[in-house]
C-alpha cells in the first residue's frame, strides 16, 4: 500500500492539543481519522487541494477564503494536525466558565474579519469588500449595484472616517449579531 | 518422515471422498435452486458471536478506561443515545471509539474506517446551511426524505421556504458568516466523500481490517479472533475458491455451448436456466445471503434499476431472475465473464470512449427493449460504486429510454463483509479475496413495483423520483451529489448556483442617482 509516515496521535499530542484548543480526546480522535482521511498522499499534512476535494467545500462561495485560513499561519502550503485543530478550535460554542482561549466572541469576530481582510492590514478597504460581494454573488449583479452596496456598507459602519473598517468598527457594526450562534458548530460528543 | 506422509494420504483419501459429495451436493442445490438453510443458521450463530463480543468490548473498556461521560462533555446531546437500542447502545461507539493510543495501526488490507458513515457517528450536528449542487430542487421535490432510524437526510438550505419577496434584505457584514460556519462544517463531516469508503461499523465484527484501533482488547476476543481467522483462511476461503472456479468452468462452457444452438425459444430456456445456475454457484461461492421481497414485482422485460454497491449485485440480483446487463468492458476476470455472456444471450458491453457517445448506447438500449423476448436489461443509473449507506444522482440516460422502469433495491449487511468495492484502492482479485475471507455476504433485495415517467416529466425529475423511492425502500440517504465525484471535481456550476441563490435574497437598492 505504499510507504506510510507514522500516522499514531500519541497521548503527548493528544494532550497539547486538548490544553492549546479545548476539545476533548474523543473529538481530537474523531477530528484526527477526518484528518487522516482527507489527507490522501498520507503525508501528515494537507495541502489546499484536499480541501477543495470536499465537493460542499468547492461548491462554497467563501471556499477559498475559508481554506486560506487554514494556512494563514507560517509560510508553508500545507497544514498539520496541530493547525488544523487550532483553526477548527475557534468554531467551539462558548462555555460559560470555561477557559475560552480561541473560541470567545473576540476569536470568532477575528476570524470572520479575516475573511474580509484579504492583504492582512488589519483593514477592510472597499476593494476588499468589493472582492468577498464578487464572490458570494458571482456575476448575477452588477458591478455599480455592487459598488453602491459596498460604499454603503462601508458608511454604515465606518466611525472614524477613514473610508475603511478596522476590527473595532468591524467589531461594532457585528454588535447585535449572534456571533456565538453563527459562528458555533455543535459538536457532538 | 515416510510415517508423516502416509498418515497424511491416508487421512486425505478418507477426507477426499466426503469433500467431493460436499460440493457435489453445494452445486446440485444451486442448480435447482433450492438452500438447506445452512448459510442461514451460520449466520445466526455470527449474530450471536458478535453479540458476545461487543459484550465483552464493553466490559474490557469499563476496566480500562472512564468512563465517557466525564466532565468533558461539552454538549449533552441525547440525540445519540435515543438511536440504535437495539444495536447496542452509543456507549458501545464511545468506548470503541475511546482509545487514546494506538490509533490506525497499518496492516496491509486495513481499510481507512476512520470516516463518519451515518448520523450516529457524527461528530457534528448540522442545523443551518448544507449546500447542495442544485438549491432548486429543494423547493421543487414534494420530500425530503424522511425515514426514521439514522439514515435520515434533511437537506436543509436556506430559510425553508418562504417567499422571496419578504426575504430579501440588505447586505450586512454578517452575511459571510452563514458560508464559513457552511465551509467549515463541511470540512469537519460532509456528504459526500465518505460515501467512496466503507461504511464504518457500530461495533467490531471480528475481522482485523474492520478494527480501528488493533488494539489487544481481551483474551476471550483474541481466541475467538484466531479461531475465526483460521476457520475464515484455512477451510471458507479453499471451499470458495473452489466454488467460483466451478462456477467459471460452468459458464464459459455452458454458454460457449448454448451460443452454438440455434436462435429461438429453446436457446431462450436453456440460457435461462444456465445463467441461473452459474450465479447462484457464484453466490454460494461469497456464501451469499440473499432475502429477497416482492417476488411479485420481479420484472420479465423492460429496464431495471438498481443501486450500485459493487459488481457483486449483479450476482445478487441474478440467482431468482435472468438479465440482460449493460456495462463497461474490463479485462481481467471480470472480462472473462463478460465475454463468456455475450456468446449466449444479447447484452450491451461498450468501451470507455463510446460512453461519451450517449445515442450510440441509447440506441442499442432502446433496440433491446422493444423486443419483448429479450430479457430485462439490468442498469445500475449511479455509474460507479458507492458504499451503500447512500443512493447518489441517477444518470437520465437509461430513464430516456421510454420504457417502464423497474426499480430494485439492495441493501447490504456490513455486519458479515462489507461489500463495497472501492476500485480505487483494490483491484477486482484483491476485492474477491476480502470477499472471500469476510464471514459471508448479507443482503436484502426489494422489488419495487413499476413507474412510469408521468406527462411533462423530465427524465432528471423522473430519475429523481425513482432514486428516492428506492432509497426510501433501503433505508439509505438520498443524495443529488453526483458519483462521479469520487475521481472529478465539483463543476463550476454548482458554485454559481449557490451564487444566484445568495443573489436571489439581497435587496439592491434601486435608487441610483447619476
Amino acid at each position: 500500500m505504499g510507504n506510510r509516515s507514522s500516522l499514531l496521535l500519541r497521548e503527548e499530542e493528544i494532550a497539547q492539543i486538548q490544553e492549546e484548543t479545548g476539545f476533548t480526546p474523543n473529538q481530537i480522535e474523531r477530528l484526527y481519522s477526518r484528518f487522516t482521511s482527507l489527507d490522501r498522499g498520507d503525508c501528515g499534512t494537507l495541502s489546499r487541494e484536499d480541501f477543495l476535494r470536499i465537493p460542499e467545500l468547492a461548491i462554497n462561495p467563501l471556499g477559498d477564503r475559508i481554506v486560506h485560513a487554514f494556512f494563514e499561519e507560517g509560510c508553508s502550503d500545507r497544514v498539520n494536525f496541530l493547525q488544523f485543530m487550532q483553526v477548527l478550535a475557534h468554531f467551539r460554542p462558548i462555555k460559560k466558565g470555561r477557559d475560552n482561549k480561541l473560541n470567545s466572541r473576540e476569536q470568532k469576530l477575528k476570524f470572520a474579519f479575516k475573511m474580509y481582510d484579504l492583504d492582512n492590514d488589519d483593514k477592510i478597504s472597499k476593494d476588499e469588500l468589493l472582492a468577498i460581494l464578487h464572490m458570494m454573488v458571482g456575476a448575477n449583479i452588477s458591478e455599480e449595484q455592487l459598488t453602491s452596496i459596498a460604499e454603503r456598507t462601508i458608511l454604515e459602519a465606518d466611525q472614524n472616517g477613514d473610508q475603511m473598517i478596522s476590527f473595532e468598527e468591524f467589531c461594532n457594526a457585528l454588535e447585535r449579531t449572534d456571533v456565538e450562534q453563527k459562528m458555533s458548530i455543535r459538536f457532538l460528543n | 518422515m515416510a510415517l508423516i506422509w502416509s498418515v497424511v494420504s491416508v487421512s486425505c483419501s478418507i477426507l477426499v471422498m466426503p469433500f467431493l459429495m460436499f460440493l457435489l451436493a453445494i452445486i446440485f442445490l444451486a442448480s435447482i435452486g433450492k438452500s438447506l438453510g445452512v448459510r442461514r443458521l451460520y449466520v445466526k450463530m455470527l449474530l450471536k458471536i458478535f453479540e458476545y463480543g461487543r459484550e465483552n468490548i464493553e466490559i474490557a473498556k469499563k476496566d480500562r478506561h472512564t468512563s465517557c461521560d466525564n466532565s468533558e462533555n461539552e454538549d449533552e446531546d441525547d440525540v445519540e443515545g435515543q438511536r440504535d437500542k437495539e444495536k447496542g447502545s452509543s456507549n458501545v461507539t464511545c468506548h470503541y471509539l475511546n482509545h487514546s493510543n494506538h490509533m490506525l495501526h497499518k496492516m496491509d488490507r486495513k481499510l481507512k474506517n476512520g470516516v463518519l458513515a451515518n448520523n450516529s457517528t457524527s461528530v457534528i450536528s448540522r442545523e443551518d446551511l448544507i449546500l447542495v449542487p442544485d438549491p432548486e430542487q429543494n423547493y421543487t421535490s414534494a420530500s425530503t426524505v424522511n425515514s426514521e432510524g439514522d439514515h435520515t437526510a434533511v437537506i436543509h438550505n436556506f430559510p425553508r421556504r418562504r417567499s422571496f419577496e419578504t426575504l430579501k434584505r440588505e447586505f450586512e457584514l454578517s452575511d459571510c458568516l452563514n458560508f464559513v460556519k457552511a465551509g467549515v462544517e463541511a470540512i469537519i463531516e460532509d456528504q459526500v466523500t465518505h460515501r467512496f469508503e466503507a461504511e464504518e461499523l457500530k461495533s467490531w465484527n471480528l475481522l482485523t481490517r474492520t478494527n480501528l484501533h488493533y488494539e489487544f482488547i481481551s483474551w476471550r476476543l483474541s481466541f475467538i479472533w484466531m479461531v475465526g481467522f483460521l476457520m475464515r483462511y484455512c477451510f471458507l476461503l479453499p471451499v470458495r475458491v473452489l466454488i467460483c472456479f466451478i462456477g467459471t468452468v460452468w459458464i464459459v462452457m455452458a454458454m460457449l455451448l448454448i451460443g452454438l444452438v440455434p436462435d429461438g425459444h429453446m436457446k431462450r430456456w436453456l440460457h435461462k436456466h444456465a445463467y441461473l445456475i452459474t450465479f447462484r454457484i457464484l453466490a454460494r461461492s461469497l456464501s451469499a445471503i440473499i432475502t429477497v421481497h416482492n417476488k411479485q414485482y420481479m420484472p420479465s422485460g423492460g429496464v431495471c434499476v438498481a443501486n450500485h454497491t459493487s459488481p457483486i449485485d449483479i450476482v445478487m440480483l441474478s440467482t431468482e431472475n435472468c438479465f440482460s446487463l449493460i456495462g463497461q468492458r474490463h479485462g481481467g476476470f471480470l472480462g472473462i465473464l463478460q465475454r463468456a455472456l455475450a456468446r449466449a444471450s444479447p447484452h450491451i458491453w461498450f468501451e470507455r470512449s463510446e460512453v461519451k457517445d450517449r445515442e450510440a448506447v441509447a440506441k442499442r438500449l432502446r433496440q433491446h427493449v422493444s423486443d419483448p423476448r429479450n430479457p430485462p436489461i439490468l442498469i445500475f443509473p449511479e455509474g460507479t460504486c458507492i458504499n451503500n449507506t447512500s443512493v447518489m444522482q441517477f444518470k437520465k440516460g437509461s430513464f430516456e429510454v421510454g420504457s417502464v422502469i423497474y426499480p430494485v433495491a439492495i441493501k447490504y449487511d456490513p455486519k458479515f463483509g462489507d461489500a463495497f468495492w472501492n476500485s480505487s484502492r483494490y483491484s477486482m482479485m484483491q476485492y474477491l479475496y476480502l470477499m472471500m475471507t469476510s464471514w459471508a455476504i448479507v443482503c436484502d433485495v426489494w422489488y419495487l413495483p413499476p413507474m412510469y415517467q408521468q406527462e411533462g416529466e423530465s427524465a432528471i425529475d423522473f430519475a429523481n423520483r425513482v432514486k428516492s423511492a428506492i432509497a426510501r425502500q433501503g433505508g439509505l440517504v438520498d443524495l443529488m451529489w453526483d458519483g462521479q465525484l469520487k475521481r472529478m471535481k465539483a463543476k463550476p456550476e454548482w458554485k454559481e448556483k449557490q451564487q444566484e441563490e445568495f443573489s436571489k435574497r439581497l435587496k439592491i437598492d434601486t435608487k441610483k442617482q447619476e
